[in-house]
């Protein structure tokens, strides 16, 4: 009755035993992979004993003295192949079984050493060493040729095995970047880029430039369903019909092993169910927190929330390409001043985002620090329409998706604070909800007035805000801010059309300047500009919060990579 | 009995049903907002990407073109590939996968409510206008009342949260892993001989299969009731009352059989709407069969996975009722088809 692609889950099956349960489907899920930057202590030191025995319904042949970790998430992985996704979801587990060559520091947006040891990006030459003997969960050892192929599977169609599914990071990352890659020896790689691309190491940091086996690429390894790659986790079980993945510790893993024996992750669709069976101890790290369920886990004994500030920035474009009366930044300004986005923050969002003033995140390099939020004002907000010519008001139409994303916990409330706000200075707005999927095709077809929108870093460099929300990618007129949105090659994630020059080429700047100070000062003039500007009205920068139970230490909330479950112990 | 060109001529009136509901589906799809192939590139993507993934998918063709190219795929039994489950897999290996999980559920269901709601049915009938009738009146009517969506949550909060009795989802403890051999993980847990995961399993199922069965259950019984009252009042029964045959006996043996034509044509209906229900149920208590697969696949514009889950369920839905039309035969042989 169950057919092929189940044989690699079945020819896995342990029969094992245990208690707590488990889940299914849903799309609560927070798209991205990851977001800003601190961490949260690692609450070694909380020891809530209680008597934490979870096996409410479970029995126990072969249990035995395996250290287990339950990690719970709002939706199942749709794969196990990092080449095949643009989903966090499923980043958070091809990150336990796959490396890159170049990783984020633990709770940091800083680079680390992973399979390489050593690099340096000169010009628009890139090489590294290779760690030497490292091998992948097939036994077969890692050498510079296994990126090569990993590489090439993913963008070059030219290669015997490339993956004709291969997801849009593929260009987004890689390919849009590389001119080649060379293997110069088993252990040392260089690549060779089209322009100097300065946040280019971090791009080898994302979860889509994990090393594959190149042996399973070449090979009839179905990557949909299993995962060959370094990590200090390896794949036991893949469980679609009950939505979970068993992972067990890798034994030859190079660097150090992993406290625990075996990582579960679970799936709980609904947030408040999730945050529940973290409560009563069917699970022991939780993530998709929103207000309503961090309170659930606040009045516990057995767990607690905690919070580290994250890489993201929800916000609203004015499309300046569609409505003439946003191309004047007086009218811009003005609703920037009109909307109290530090009650959006704080009542709406319930405290979990600070406000937002630039679209640069406050744990990146580059952040202005010197720049605050619009204040609430809506006498300035009228004094700048009447001077634009706008004092009558006038109106428009407010896109927003339904769905809470991670940026934006409530935005159906969000868009009714801005209406009301707006009506106290005489702009009416109406309001167009769509679900998700819907709302993409609405707004990259450029059919907003005005959307709400946000956006989780890829590699936590500033280049991954400026350049691919901001900056047009094509040709501006001459003496003109915006673009129209059916110029050729146009970049449709600037949802607000806008193109201002002396922003572009600061960006563009920073792209091709490799000193770290230099392109520190270039972004915190772009911020400057961009909050003058203010093609957005800027809304918050969310925090990334877990909810961990008492059982669990050495865990660090990470907003980028991860989740680093290596270190984490479970009493 | 029933002649085998019965069967055959309910078989072949399958084909304009499931005409009909793939053009309905496939319509609804197509004129429904969201674009597949921006949904699987992702934000990240440029248009070019986008557009290449939509040539690909064909979705760049006349619908004409894609409408013929489907109801030729549908008549040669091919459901297509799906856009967003490991994309690529064949849907009929999804719906392999998920269809047992639902017909378990709906079974199991359709069990507890014929198990509770045949037996109240009659006692009612029988007790007539006593207050086990009315008891049973009242409770059959809040049953029908109450909304999946609601007694759902509500039994979790009671015997998951506060009593801490049940699980508060899915359908085996997190740490059993057991191999799928009929997808049933009833008949999985018993067959690898694992008695606490079957444990776990049953432990699992009781709420869901409890709300699915509280609905079947009022309504089984209203029909069995009203149904068993007419019978009761026959002249046949007076007659063998009449005879000396015990008062048991009587409305065991002769009125059951009677009464019971009705409430088979509802048993069947319902099944099909069980169906139904389990999208709900599936949903509330996080259990992974084609209900949530449908659900994730219209939020994920994944079209191949709707068009063939619908497909399916009417395939089902029919299929039930054919078997209620042979089952009437077999209660009363005088029904020929």
């Amino acid at each position: 009755m169950v057919p092929d692609t189940t044989a690699t889950s079945r020819r896995n099956f342990l029969k094992r035993a245990g208690g707590a349960t488990v889940a299914t489907a849903s799309i609560t899920s927070l798209a991205g992979c990851g977001g800003g930057g601190d961490e949260t202590e690692t609450a070694a030191e909380d020891d809530t004993g209680d008597d934490t025995e979870t096996e409410a319904e479970g029995g126990e042949d072969g249990g035995g003295d395996t250290t287990r970790l339950r990690y719970g998430r709002g939706a199942h992985s749709a794969t196990l192949d990092p080449q095949n996704t643009t989903s966090g979801e499923v980043a958070k587990v091809t990150n336990q079984a796959y490396e890159g060559l170049i990783s984020f520091q633990v709770g940091e947006a800083a680079l680390t050493e992973s399979l390489a040891t050593d690099w340096s990006l000169e010009g628009d030459s890139v090489t590294l060493t290779l760690r030497e003997g490292v091998t992948f969960h097939d036994g077969s050892d890692f050498t510079a040729d296994d990126f090569v192929a990993t590489y090439r599977r993913f963008v070059d169609d030219e290669y015997e095995y490339h993956f004709e599914d291969a997801s849009a990071y593929g260009p987004f990352t890689l390919g849009n970047w590389i001119d080649s890659v060379e293997a110069t020896s088993d252990y040392e790689l260089s690549i060779t880029l089209n322009q100097t691309y300065a946040p280019f190491l971090r791009n080898l940091a994302m979860f889509v430039s994990v090393v594959i086996s190149r042996d399973a690429i070449e090979g009839d390894t179905d990557l949909d369903q299993e995962m060959v790659g370094t990590g200090p986790f390896e794949l036991e079980t893949l469980d679609d019909a009950n939505n979970r993945i068993q992972l067990t510790t890798y034994d030859d893993y190079w660097g150090e092993s992993p406290n625990i024996d075996e990582v579960l992750f679970l799936t709980r669709g609904q947030n408040s169910t999730r945050a529940q069976a973290l409560v009563e101890e069917e699970l022991d790290i939780i993530d998709g927190l929103d207000p309503d369920s961090m309170q659930i886990i606040e009045g516990s004994d057995t767990a607690e929330n905690r919070t580290a500030t994250g890489i993201n920035i929800g916000y609203m474009a004015f499309n300046l390409s569609r409505v003439e009366a946003f191309r004047d930044r007086r009218v811009r300004r003005a609703i920037s001043y009109a909307i109290d986005t530090q009650a959006i923050v704080e009542n709406i969002y319930s405290g979990i985002a600070t406000e937002a003033d630039q679209p640069i995140p406050p744990a990146l390099f580059g952040h202005n620090d010197d720049i605050s939020p619009y204040e609430y004002d809506p006498e300035q907000a009228q004094s700048l329409l009447d001077e634009a010519g706008y004092g009558d008001g006038f109106s428009f139409t407010l896109t927003t998706f339904q769905n809470p994303r991670g940026y934006n916990p409530a935005p159906l409330p969000t868009a009714q604070t801005i209406r009301s706000n707006l009506s106290d200075v005489g702009i009416e707005v109406s309001i167009d909800d769509r679900q998700f999927s819907d709302y993409l095709t609405y707004t990259s077809q450029g059919r907003h007035d005005a959307t709400l929108a946000g956006w989780y870093t890829d590699n936590a460099d500033p280049d991954n805000f400026c350049y691919v929300l901001l900056h047009p990618q094509t040709e501006v007129p001459d003496g003109q801010d915006w673009v129209s949105w059916d110029t050729e090659g146009f970049n449709t994630s600037n949802n607000a059309a806008w193109a201002n020059s002396e922003f572009m080429t600061r960006v563009e700047d920073a792209q091709t300047t490799t000193d770290q100070e230099e392109r520190a000062q270039l972004y915190s003039e772009a911020a400057q500009i961009a909050h003058d500007e203010a093609p957005w009205v800027f809304i918050d920068y969310a925090d990334e919060v877990r909810g961990v139970s008492n059982r669990v230490s050495n865990y660090t909330v990470a907003a980028i990579g991860g989740p680093y479950l290596g270190a984490v112990d479970v009493e | 009995m029933v002649s085998n060109r019965f069967v055959l001529k309910r078989l072949l009136l399958l084909i304009p049903v499931l005409f009909g509901v793939a053009t309905v589906v496939f319509a609804i799809l197509h004129l429904s907002p969201g674009d597949p192939a921006l949904t699987i590139a992702g934000e990240r993507a440029s248009q070019e990407f986008v557009n290449e993934v939509r040539s690909n998918l064909g979705l760049d063709d006349p619908l004409w073109q894609q409408y013929v190219r489907f109801l030729g795929d549908v008549a040669t039994l091919d459901l297509g590939q799906s856009y967003q489950v490991n994309r690529g897999t064949p849907v009929s290996t999804i719906l392999a996968d998920r269809l047992p999980i639902t017909i378990e559920l709906a079974l199991l269901g359709e069990l507890a409510g014929l198990l509770f709601g045949l037996p109240l049915g009659i006692l009612s009938a029988v007790k007539q206008d006593t207050w086990a009738d009315h008891l049973t009146r009242v409770g059959a009517l809040s049953g029908i009342s109450v909304p999946i969506y609601w007694s759902g949550p509500l039994l979790i909060l009671l015997f998951a949260q506060f009593l801490g009795l049940l699980p508060t989802s899915g359908r085996i403890g997190s740490e059993f892993f057991i191999e799928p051999v009929t997808g049933f993980i009833l008949v999985d847990t018993l067959l690898a001989g694992n008695m606490a995961a079957f444990q776990s399993a049953v432990v699992h199922l009781l709420l869901p299969v409890v709300v699915l069965g509280i609905y079947q259950m009022a309504l089984l019984s209203r029909m069995m009731r009203s149904s068993m009252v007419e019978v009761i009042r026959q002249d046949y029964m007076r007659t063998a009352r009449a005879k000396g045959q015990g008062s048991k006996i009587t409305v065991m043996k002769h009125g059951l059989r009677n009464a019971f034509i009705p409430v088979i044509t509802v048993i069947g209906i319902q099944f099909g709407s069980l169906l139904g229900g389990a999208v709900l149920t599936e949903t509330v208590f996080e259990i992974n069969g084609i209900g949530t697969l449908l659900v994730d696949a219209i939020n994920r514009s994944d079209y191949p996975v709707v068009q063939g889950t619908v497909l399916v369920f009417a395939v089902l839905y029919t299929l039930v009722n054919l078997v209620v039309d042979i089952t009437y035969s077999v209660f009363d042989p005088r029904i020929e088809q």
